[in-house]
């Protein structure tokens, strides 16, 4: 059952990424993109958890403690970047 | 008996977080602007993530494990409230605009794009506009 | 704090005694500990606080998880039907918290419930500027989120 399972939420996730994909693309304004970014980065580590279940090694659960945490520091990045006035149409 | 017990949790977990992930995405999509776009990816997006990594947890149930997995989760749920904080402001602080549905908006023309200070209230924001006004103490 | 800890270390004591390291045993000494620190709280410093104050924590907790899978349900169906049932706005809520501490916990469970999104707070820290989805019902929602407050300031102070 499980491995039907996996399956399954590995279809869905890839049809999230492909959706938050169309939003990083079409914008328009900067918030938006790091919003769909950090969505990005939800989905990823949803991705590391469903593998490292269906091959049975959790070796990648590193990358995701990683990835978790660089993406939390860069939207605080971005949200300074855009107070202290950069570009936000692009 | 067990193991199939943990097996039909490992399985209805990671469903309901890859289910919770793709609604995150849709409403991404489908959000006419950029706060109620974040409605949908923070809450959804960072719980899906959470239930997927503690779907881990449970199939393993190794120590080593667990606490990694557990380590991604508290990341994940602590700091998408506060990433949510910080764009939310900045956006609003640029002038993103909202929707042509919203039907109320209390902080408008309440932040001072000088000092980024933000009034409590629209008497508050008047007077520190007026040219004799002293800088507000902290 | 203090109090919690020693309860963390009574938790450790059990499960170090009778030898069995599980999370469920874990659990099961931290109750234990628990009923040690209660009848024993008049001798602690803080420890009658501590004995009143973990079962409202509990109880907040299984409040909180159930309004966050109601509120999470009701943001996956306007996302998922055709059409946008919501009427989204920004409103000002005057602040009964005073501590900065206060101040952010409500404000992340504030952004964590679904439907509601912390934007800021004013610089004289008065009043907290909420997003929220859904306004039809402005005075429901403020009363929602003060009763949130209070439960936040009873377990703070």
């Amino acid at each position: 059952m499980l491995e039907i399972v996996v399956n399954i939420v590995f279809l869905l996730l890839s049809l999230a990424l492909v959706l938050s994909f169309v939003r990083l693309a079409r914008g328009p304004t900067l918030p938006d993109r790091v919003v769909a970014l950090e969505l990005l980065v939800s989905i990823t580590v949803g991705f590391i958890a469903v593998h490292t279940i269906a091959s049975e090694r959790a070796n990648f659960l590193d990358v995701a403690v990683v990835l978790s945490l660089t993406a939390f520091l860069a939207a605080i990045g971005f949200a300074r970047f855009l107070e202290r006035g950069g570009h936000r149409d692009d | 008996m067990i193991e199939l017990f943990w097996e039909v949790v490992t399985s209805a977990l990671l469903l309901i977080g890859g289910l919770l992930m793709l609604v995150a995405a849709l409403g991404l999509v489908r959000m006419p602007d950029l706060l109620t776009r974040m409605h949908a990816t923070t809450k959804a997006g960072a719980l899906g993530g959470g239930l997927t990594v503690l779907a881990v947890a449970v199939h393993f149930g190794e120590a080593e494990i667990v606490a990694r997995a557990l380590a991604v989760m508290t990341f994940i749920v602590l700091t998408a409230p506060v990433a949510a904080h910080a764009i939310g402001r900045a956006s609003y602080f640029v002038g993103v605009p909202l929707w042509e549905g919203t039907v109320k908006d209390e902080l408008k023309g309440r932040y001072d794009a000088q000092n980024h200070q933000l009034h409590s209230s629209d008497e508050a924001a008047e007077s520190a506009r007026r040219p004799d006004a002293r800088p507000p103490e902290h | 704090m203090t109090v919690f800890l020693w309860n963390l270390l009574l938790a450790i004591a059990w499960v170090g005694v009778s030898g069995n390291f599980s999370e469920v045993n874990f659990a099961f000494g931290f109750l234990v500990g628990y009923g040690i620190l209660a009848v024993a709280s008049r001798q602690i410093e803080g420890g009658a606080r501590y004995v009143r104050k973990v079962p409202k924590v509990l109880k907040f907790i299984a409040f909180f998880a159930y309004d966050l899978i109601k509120a999470n349900m009701v943001v996956a169906y306007d996302v998922m039907t055709p059409r946008h049932l919501m009427q989204p706005g920004v409103m000002a809520i005057e602040l009964d918290a005073s501590e900065d501490m206060e101040i952010t916990i409500l404000g992340n469970l504030i952004s964590v419930t679904p439907g509601t999104l912390s934007l800021d707070v004013s610089s004289d820290r008065k009043v907290l500027y909420v997003h929220a989805m859904y306004m039809g019902d402005e005075e429901r929602l403020r009363a929602d989120i003060k009763a949130l407050e209070a439960r936040v300031l009873e377990i703070m102070r």
